[in-house]
This record gives structure tokens, sequence and C-alpha cells, in this order.
């Protein structure tokens, strides 16, 4: 009996001791990658050393399944989201999930990069346009060029079932007339590949798996920087972009913190360490990094929000029906 | 007479908490699954069963589950059989270092091993640029396939195959062989009418493993399927759900019973087989037969480095060179080589230190709180009627056989309320993990064990029995010192599989509640496959390192305990 009891009671031990929470510290989800997550971070904790930042890194779409889970048992941890995009967060803040804060830094941002009641602020723009790998045969120069017979098999594109960014692209295109979801029939009879994230994507093209990819711009250019035999291009017809937003959660345990976390990520300096992270930053004025054109030169297709958010499912289901899954 | 029905009154009080604690491990989780996904089905064509059973992409799914499967179980059986055979019933040298490499792709996680051999066969492999016979850019990758799938399944299982195989090899006494051999029976006689047929019920038992292990795999299927759009059951399910969220759990439990119906078939067929072939053997086990190879020696031992080189040297390979390079897609010079990863990952990652802390805090907790459990279980599942006996392993099975995401959805069901009594939220914690991996790995510290006690002679037992020995005595001075390799062997392979566990993890990790699965996964999927890399090959040598660690204290436990030592 001893025999077994002793280990039955280590174990509800092991869990009750493992129940205790961590007093005083801010809880942030995020999708931003690992080392960037981290370096923001620590910038923020060298400014505040008496602010302790715990961070969760996952997809947008599966943050948001282990969010509204852990809100629905009542043990939701997060004080903030940084985010890949701005309908997420609007779908939020319909839910009442989020709440409004104004921060001061606002003025010296476009209106349209940030939430009008203070509900979510974009922190950078984080545009998709194409890959290409060094040795491929073509260097494509427009979205319609990938769906010709000469890139039949050839490209891989991120799936808006996993990706923020790649639901804001497929928003962005289906709305252009000369796209639109024929685009993406064509895509499909083209042996487009659609797999999860935009990161395995890269890792197609710069592994030579594939060597046409469509990705969200800071991976190809920081790491190419780095030796990887990769080039990016920004097509002809524009490109869309997410603007990575920040909020403070409703519920959130700190808010005070969680306020001066918002106000640094706004801040020149949080925005600087954006630039450095390779990452075009949301407030004018700060250098971008290098690689990139002037902001002025990039063309952004135009976005619906509201609209965006009403077709956000239909629009996974319609796709997933072209490209399986 | 009257201390015998005492005995008989304390085993079944004893065993009717056992199996309590069983049913409440395996069974619950699975029932809450069971009345999610019979929600509503009075509702007929909108219930969820209903959608589930009429979509062909279910059945598409179910077939590649059990193809995979399948191939993944016969190239197990193949490796592992023929490893089996080899190392413990022959002459050939260095069979320590053997079998140590021959377990280590087990505990490379799944996601990993499929990462490194793309980047073996891909068109950027930097081993067939540098031999210059590398495809050309954008062709077709050969692993993204159904066969693909199956290989990689068939080397991460192998070893399941071989400890299974080698426990019930082990078990052949000596005697049984000479006597044979005196009586003028060739080698291959002694094979095919004594070897095999003992050895049967570890083929047996080596294969479901193998077969149940590779239908419940995700991270294999999930790099190598997903980008062909060729889905398996756990792939299905973890698309839905990262893309719809937590509206399809009905959907999506519906499809898990599917799978725990084809695994219970699965285990139903075993037993069947078990049924058949049990003896009872005399003699002591652990004293394998050597048979002498001669001149085929040096051949054979050539055949096995090759395929270790195969299996395990060349992924590894590929990814050391990951880890190494700057970028993906940099070839590997003496230029371009950089530690810069490490140093992120030890340095600046303070998520690091905490997915190690925490994995091998479960691990190690799994592990060791199975082995106290599974002893007497199977002690006690031996004596019960055999139907009784099929049910109870049956149960066991189930969480093991579901795919992991799904465990990890019911284990959320189940405790996302405060637990009774205690108003302990279990829910966001690393208690729910380890409650999770006691359920999905129990099975697998009983199998060898109960494969093991099958073949335990029952005489000697009922001679302690008459000599006045109790029931607790009797498990301690007999059959523990007997089963303590089978034991050792289950525990090992509880903390092996569970230090690199992903998908029960990967749905039930929160803030602060990492394991190196989890970690591991995201980095990759965030693009960071250096970092990836360059964790995966620390974690390769961590484990290498323990299992370092055990041989140097060989010497101190009794002979057989270690699976790679004789």
């Amino acid at each position: 009996m001893t025999r077994l009891a002793l280990p039955f009671a280590l174990s509800l031990l092991l869990g009750s001791a493992l129940t205790q929470a961590q007093a005083e510290t801010l809880v942030l989800y995020t999708s931003q990658p690992n080392s960037d997550a981290q370096q923001t971070v620590d910038a923020f904790q060298a400014i505040h050393p008496e602010i302790e930042v715990e961070w969760v890194r996952d997809g947008t779409p599966r943050l948001m399944t282990r969010l509204l889970s852990e809100l629905q048992a009542g043990v939701a941890k997060p004080d903030l989201l940084l985010i890949a995009d701005s309908v997420t967060m609007e779908s939020l803040k319909q839910e009442g999930l989020l709440q409004p804060y104004l921060s001061d830094a606002r003025e010296h941002y476009s209106p349209d990069l940030y939430d009008a009641e203070g509900y979510y602020y974009g922190t950078k723009l984080i545009t998709t346009g194409i890959v290409h790998h060094n040795r491929a045969e073509h260097a494509p120069t427009s979205w319609q060029e990938l769906a010709s017979p000469e890139y039949a098999g050839q490209v891989t594109m991120p799936s808006p079932l996993y990706s923020g960014a790649a639901l804001i692209h497929l928003a962005a295109l289906t709305e252009v007339p000369e796209l639109g979801w024929d685009y993406y029939e064509a895509l499909a009879a083209n042996r487009t590949e659609a797999q999860g994230g935009n990161g395995g994507v890269f890792n197609d093209v710069a592994s030579g798996a594939k060597p046409y990819g469509i990705v969200v711009d800071y991976l190809p250019i920081r790491e190419s920087a780095k030796g990887s035999p990769v080039t990016f291009v920004f097509p002809e017809e524009g490109v869309s972009a997410v603007t990575e937003p920040v909020a403070i959660l409703e519920g959130a345990n700190n808010p005070e913190a969680a306020r001066k976390f918002v106000d640094f990520l706004l801040s020149r300096q949080g925005q600087q360490l954006v630039s450095q992270q390779g990452y075009l930053p949301a407030l004018e004025g700060v250098e971008p990094p290098e690689g990139f054109p002037a902001r002025d030169e990039i063309t952004l297709m135009p976005l619906d929000v509201a609209r965006t958010l009403e077709n956000a499912e239909a629009q996974q289901r319609r796709f997933s029906e072209l490209f399986g899954g | 007479m009257r201390s015998f029905s005492i005995e008989v009154g304390q085993q079944r009080w004893l065993f009717s908490l056992l199996l309590g604690l069983v049913v409440l491990l395996s069974l619950t989780p699975s029932l809450r699954l069971l009345l999610e996904a019979l929600r509503d089905v009075d509702q007929g064509v909108d219930s969820p069963v209903w959608r589930v059973l009429t979509s062909a992409s279910t059945w598409r799914a179910l077939w590649h589950s059990l193809y995979t499967s399948a191939l993944g179980m016969l190239i197990a059986l193949l490796l592992g059989g023929v490893f089996a055979f080899v190392i413990t019933l022959t002459d050939v040298r260095g069979k320590s270092w053997l079998v140590f490499c021959f377990m280590l792709p087990m505990m490379i996680p799944p996601q990993i091993t499929a990462l490194s051999w793309l980047q073996l066969f891909g068109p950027a492999s930097p081993l067939l640029n540098s031999l210059g016979i590398a495809p050309a850019l954008g062709s077709p990758q050969p692993l993204y396939s159904a066969q693909g799938i199956g290989v990689l399944l068939g080397i991460q299982s192998a070893p399941l195959v071989f400890l299974a195989l080698r426990t019930s090899l082990l078990s052949l006494p000596r005697e049984l062989v000479e006597a044979a051999r005196i009586s003028g029976a060739v080698p291959i006689q002694v094979w095919w009418q004594m070897i095999l047929p003992i050895c049967r019920s570890g083929l047996i038992a080596g294969g479901a493993m193998a077969f149940i292990s590779s239908l419940g795999n995700f991270g294999i299927p999930a790099m190598l399927g997903i980008p062909a759009g060729y889905y398996v059951l756990p792939t299905l399910i973890y698309q839905r759900m990262a893309s719809f969220g937590t509206g399809v759990l009905a959907e999506m439990a519906a499809l898990s019973l599917l799978i725990g119906l084809l695994a219970l078939a699965g285990v139903a067929l075993q037993q069947h087989l078990l049924g058949r072939s049990r003896f009872g053997l005399v003699g002591h086990s652990g004293r394998p037969h050597g048979f002498v190879l001669g001149r085929w020696r040096g051949g054979v031992e050539a055949l096995l480095m090759a395929v270790l080189a195969v299996i395990l040297v060349a992924p590894l390979a590929a990814l050391a060179v990951s880890s190494l390079v700057p970028a993906m897609g940099v070839p590997l010079t003496l230029e371009s080589a950089s530690l810069g990863a490490f140093h992120e990952m030890l340095g600046r990652q303070g998520v690091t230190r905490r997915a190690m802390r925490n994995s091998l805090w479960l691990a190690g907790g799994a592990a060791l709180v199975l082995m106290a459990l599974c002893l007497p279980l199977a002690y006690h599942l031996q004596r019960l009627p055999r139907r009784w006996q099929g049910m109870v392993l049956s149960t066991i099975e189930v969480p093991y056989a579901l795919p992991g995401v799904v465990l990890a959805i019911a284990c959320i069901l189940l405790f996302v309320r405060p637990l009774p009594l205690v108003h302990v939220t279990l829910y966001g914690t690393l208690g729910l993990i380890f409650i999770a991996y006691l359920a999905r790995f129990l099975v697998v510290c009983l199998k060898p064990v109960a494969a093991s006690l099958a073949q335990l002679d029952p005489s000697l037992e009922e001679a302690a029995q008459l000599a006045g020995a109790g029931p607790w005595r009797r498990l301690a001075n007999i059959v523990l010192p007997l089963m303590a390799p089978a034991l050792f062997a289950g525990a090992m392979l509880v903390f092996l599989l569970a230090v690199n566990e992903l998908t029960v993890s990967a749905l039930l990790w929160s803030a602060g509640n990492e394991t190196l699965g989890v970690l591991i996964f995201n980095l990759d999927e965030s693009g960071e496959s250096v970092l990836a890399s360059a964790l995966a090959v620390l974690v390769v040598a961590l484990v290498a390192g323990l299992m370092l660690a055990l041989n140097l204290l060989a010497s101190r436990l009794p002979r057989g305990v270690i699976p790679w030592k004789d």
C-alpha cells in the first residue's frame, strides 16, 4: 500500500507545488520569433528593471485558441498581446476582451496605424512579397507572374489557416479587381504549395526545396544579410501589410506595468529597436533597416478591416477547399 | 486456511485500488471525449459525428494513417528484429555500443528527425552538394510522400521493437538451445522451431507498440505530409484545431474516436495472438545463447554499422551542420561556421533553461511513478480471467493510441474546472502535463513488464507460496528481481519518450511551462531552424550523456537492468 500511496501523493504534491503562481510579473503573448521577442523584453527590462517579463511565443491563430480556452477556464495569464494583425485585435475588441489605453505617444503616428479609442497600437509594418533563391531560373516581379506555367509546382506560400499575415494577404489580394479569387484558383491549378507559417516557407526557399515563395519581408531581408542565398522582391501590384499591434487585456493582472510596455514599444527607442531587428518601423522618421526601400516607395494594397473580419472564416474555408487541409 | 483468505482479501483490495487508478488515468479522458463527440447525436445530419463520418477528408486521412503506420511497423519489425537477434544471440563485437547507437534515433524528436532527413535529401543538401549529386533546385523532395513518412516512422519506432524482442530473447534459457544442439539440430532448425516461437510474444508486443506509436505520431507526418497535402488523422485534427479553434472540438473528438477504435482493434488482435503463444520456461533469464558466426562475423558487423550510418550518423551530421551555419541555406565552410546559435540558446534565451528543467522533471517523475505502478499492476493483471485482462489492457492502451493532440484536449475538458475537495485548478500548470504523461505512457512501461511476466515460470512462485511467503514477499523477493530488466527498460522508454514529447504538451503548455519539444517546434515554426537545430543537438547530447551515466552505474545494478548492457 505505502509503495503506491507514496508516488500518488508525490504526484499530487508536485501538481500543487507547480500551481503556485509567480508574483509581480508581466506576461506577454507574442507571435514574434523567439530571438526578437527576447531582445524586445531585454530592452524593456533595461529601462524598467523592477518589472519581470515572462513571454510566450506561438502563431497568432493558435495563440488565440490558447487565450480563449484559458479565458473559459478562468486562468488567463497574459497582460499583453503583441500579435501579427489588427483584424484579430479588432475581433478581440468587439468581444470586450481588451482595455483601452490612450498613450501619449500616439500623436506621432499615422491614425490608420492605431485604434482611435486606444484599444490597440501598430508597432511596425510587415509586408508580404515574393522571395526567390539566388540560383532560381527567373526573378519574378509581379504577383500575376507566379500563376504562369513556368512556375508550376515551384512556388510555396504560408497558409491563412496558420498565419495571421497570410490571412491579411489573402484578404488584400482578393479585394484587388485584377487578382481576386481567380488568382488564387490559378495558383492552386499551378500546384502552388500552401503550408504552415512564414518560417517554413522561408526555410523551403533558403534550403532550395522550392525556388520561389510568398513570404513576409523581414525573414529574407535579414537572413540574406547574414549570407542566406535568397532575394526579396516588392511586386509591382503592391504588397499587403500587417502592423503587429500591441494591446492590453481587459483582465490584465498588472495593467500599470502593461501600459509602460506599450509606451516603450511606441517610443523612439522602441522603434529604433524594431529597425535594428530588421523590421520596417511604424514611426515616421526612424531610419528603416538596410535592404528596405524608402517607405514612400512601397505600394501598400488597401485593406478594409471590418470586411476582412466579417469574411475571415468564409475566406479560410474557401482557401481550405482549394488547397486541402 | 485463514491466512489464505486474508491473502485473497488483501489482494482483492489492492487490486481494486490499482484498477481504480488505471481507470482514472485511462478511461476518464476518453469518456469525456466520448461525451463531447456524441453531443447532439440525436440531431442526425447536423451532429458532429455525422459531419465527420460523411466527410471525404476523414476517410482519406484514415486510410493514410493505416497505410503509413503499417509501413512504419513493417520497417520497425525488420530493423528492430535484425538488431535484436544479431546482438542478443550472436558473438558480434562491440554489442553495447551498437545497442547504444541503435537506441538513439528514438530520442531525437520526430520533427527534428524529419527536418534533418529533409536537409539530407533536399536540393540544398550539404552532403549531396559536396558529392556533386544534388538534385536540381526545386526538384521534388522524395520524402514528401507516404513512403517517406512510413520509412521515418519505422526508424523512429524500431527501438521499441528491439527492446520488446530483446526482453523476450533474454528469457530464452541457454539450456534449451544447448539441448537441441546436442540432439543434432542445425542452427536453422533451432531458429525456426525454438527461438521464433519463444520470441513471438516479443515480436507481437513490439509490432503492436510500433504500429500504435506510429498511428499517434505527429511530428513526422506534420513535417513531411502537410507540405504535400498528405494528411493523416493526427495532422488533420491539429490543422483543424489550429484553424478553427475550440469551435470544432466536438468534431475533433469524433475524429479521435476513430483512431481510438483503430487502436483498440490493434490491441484486440494483439491479445488474441499473444494468448496463443504462452510458454512456461524453466531456467535463468539474462543468459542469452551465443551463436558463433565464425567467418561471417566481419560482414555482419559491417552491415549493422552501415544501417546505423544511414539511420543515425547521416541525419545527426545534417543536424549538426544546420546548427553551425549563420543562416539557412548557407553552405558550411571553415569561414561560415559559427557558434552563434548555441550562444543565443544558452546565453540569452531564459526559456531554454526553463524548458530543460520542466522536461526533465516531467519525464523523470513520470518514469518513477509508472515504474512503481507497473509491477503490481502487471502481476495482478496476469491473475485475472483472460477476458478481463484484454479489457483492462485495451483501456490502458487508449491514451497512448489517441493522438497527443486529442488526449490534450480531453485533459483540458477534464481539468478546466477546479478539482473537487482540494480546489486547485490544474489547467495551465505543469501538473496537468504530468497527469497527461502518466496516462499516456502507462502502457509503454507496462508492455515489457507484462510480456516478461508472461514468460515467468509460475512454479517458482508456487514453491515460495507453499513455503509460506505472502504475496508482497513473493513480489519483492522472486518476481521483482526477475522482472528488474523489463521494469527498468519500461521506465527508460517512458523517460526517453517523455523528455522529447511534443503533441500533448503542444496544447497543454502555458507561460512558464514550456517543454523542450514545444520549444524546438516553436523555434522551427517561427523560421528559426538554425536555433531549433542547435537546441536539438543539445538535447541529443543531454540524453546521450544520461545514457553514458547509466553505463557507468552498470556495474552496481543487477545484470540485464540496462537494456544495452549484457
